[in-house]
């Protein structure tokens, strides 16, 4: 059985705790308790004919990686930002968050995360603007932990790349 | 008289196969690199040849290894630590071990006033065994059962390996494990300590979670009760070994943990050992922490019967050398 780290990225509110609740547990819940320090959960999936565990640690969301505790970052084998459809400024938070991890760990794949897609009437974030990321090379997927709408692929595409690695 | 061009001449067809040697042999000494390379084929055996006649390079190589290693700590000092990791545990330990046998002689000497039944029997027990009065003590009153031992990669928090005792209720290792790293980590991100020093010990209830760190491995050890501050040797041995043993698998460790699989049994083996009941033998179920012998005899019940017997034996002997002063 293989074992990979991942950490899940972003600023505070977003929607990591949910997306990994959803994912490893398929519940979710709108009640908001923010997440002190980190949190750590566990999925095994079937990926390539490979039994992987997933090991993940849901880090508290700050506004700078500067106030990222480093050290949580330590080993991961990838890594996935989120960010809130409804506020544009969490969109440049998850920018600076991989311009800086990326400078420190090298080749690490990841994938961002534009959630709360369910939320349609308040969307704050340009579709332009996601498609021109994808342009860029960016990894997108438009997910919503209310609805598990891309969740579950968004964390097998992650799994994929790191195997690939 | 020969012109200066005809003697040239001459000289070429007499000594051109020698001009060419000395010409070759020029090239050779003014070349560093050819030199070097030349040099490089005997180098060893020199060294062994000089090293076998007496200590002259020795000394004269003593000057640059210690600046050579002086740089090196200066540079990395983790690099060294790492290094020498595997051979520092036993050396500092044998030095422990020597300051603590006079600890243990002096502790020995006082325990050995103590006259009590029990005491009587841990004596003879001491004689019997040879070993100290007063290690026999500490072995008697100390109870305490290793229920699981952790080997976490340290890097990524992943486990590597996992044994839990019988009738543990252990939970799921991976998220243990990681819990344990992040919780090293955040409390040396919050409290600002050196980079190399880390968290030894958790105390919860009766559970004591000793954890032990390796360069690249963690060891973290629950148990329940007392436990002799000896069997951290063993688990610091235990890893130290790890660290020898499993040196690529770790530097290549990417997730999976099939190569740690062979040390399972040595792991199993310390669980199996590390433990002591108020009874002195195992024990299926963990006996409640700081529960001793002491405690469990009712009191004054030892001193009494050791009385009556010992009177019951005057008073033998007394009859005895009655009956026979009188024959």
């Amino acid at each position: 059985m293989i074992q990979k780290k991942i950490c899940m990225l972003g600023s505070f509110a977003v929607g990591k705790t949910s997306l990994v609740r959803r994912f490893v547990e398929n519940m979710f819940s709108d009640k908001y308790m923010t997440t002190i320090g980190v949190k750590i959960d566990k999925k095994m999936i079937d990926i390539q004919q490979q039994s992987l565990t997933l090991v993940i640690w849901d880090i508290a969301g700050e506004n700078g990686f500067h106030q990222i505790h480093g050290t949580y970052l330590r080993g991961m084998s990838g890594y996935i930002l989120v960010a809130d459809k409804t506020r544009t400024s969490t969109l440049d938070t998850v920018i600076n968050i991989q311009k800086t991890v990326g400078q420190a760990f090298h080749n690490v794949p990841c994938v961002l995360l534009m959630n709360k897609m369910d939320l349609t009437g308040q969307w704050d974030v340009e579709e332009s603007t996601i498609d021109k990321m994808q342009q860029e090379g960016w990894d997108i997927f438009r997910t919503s932990a209310k609805t598990g709408q891309n969740v579950e692929e968004a964390f097998n595409k992650l799994a994929v790349r790191m195997l690939e690695k | 008289m020969q012109s200066p061009d005809e003697l040239n001449s001459l000289r070429t067809l007499i000594l051109a196969p020698e001009q060419l040697e000395i010409s070759e042999l020029k090239e050779r000494l003014n070349d560093p690199g050819i030199r070097a390379e030349e040099l490089s084929r005997i180098i060893a055996e020199a060294i062994v040849i000089r090293a076998s006649k007496d200590h002259k390079l020795a000394t004269a190589l003593l000057p640059t290894i210690e600046e050579v290693i002086r740089d090196s700590v200066k540079r990395d000092p983790k690099f060294l630590a790492d290094s020498i990791f595997p051979i520092i545990g036993p050396a500092i330990r044998r030095s422990i071990a020597e300051s603590l046998r006079a600890m243990v002689d002096s502790m020995n000497t006082t325990l050995e006033h103590t006259f009590s039944w029990r005491g009587i029997k841990w004596r003879i027990e001491s004689i019997r065994t040879g070993r100290p009065f007063a290690e026999i003590v500490l072995m008697h009153t100390l109870v305490y059962r290793m229920e699981q031992i952790f080997l976490i990669h340290k890097e990524t928090g992943l486990v590597l390996q996992h044994v839990a005792a019988e009738s543990v209720d252990s939970k799921d290792a991976d998220m243990v494990s990681a819990m344990l790293t992040a919780i090293q980590d955040f409390v040396n991100d919050s409290f600002s300590a050196k980079e190399d020093s880390s968290l030894q010990n958790l105390n919860l209830g009766e559970l004591t979670i000793w954890v032990e760190q390796s360069p690249r491995t963690i060891l973290a050890s629950v148990i329940r009760g007392t436990p002799p501050q000896g069997l951290k040797t063993v688990l610091k041995e235990i890893l130290e070994n790890i660290e020898f043993e499993y040196n690529s698998a770790l530097n290549d460790f990417k997730g999976d943990a099939a190569p740690f699989e062979p040390c399972r049994p040595d792991l199993q083996y310390c669980l199996s050992q590390a433990q002591k009941t108020d009874s002195g033998r195992d024990a299926v179920t963990p006996v409640p922490a700081r529960i001793t012998r002491a405690e469990r005899t009712k009191k004054g019940q030892g001193p009494v019967l050791f009385i009556y017997i010992a009177a019951a034996l005057c008073i033998a002997i007394i009859v005895i050398g009655f009956i026979l002063s009188n024959l």
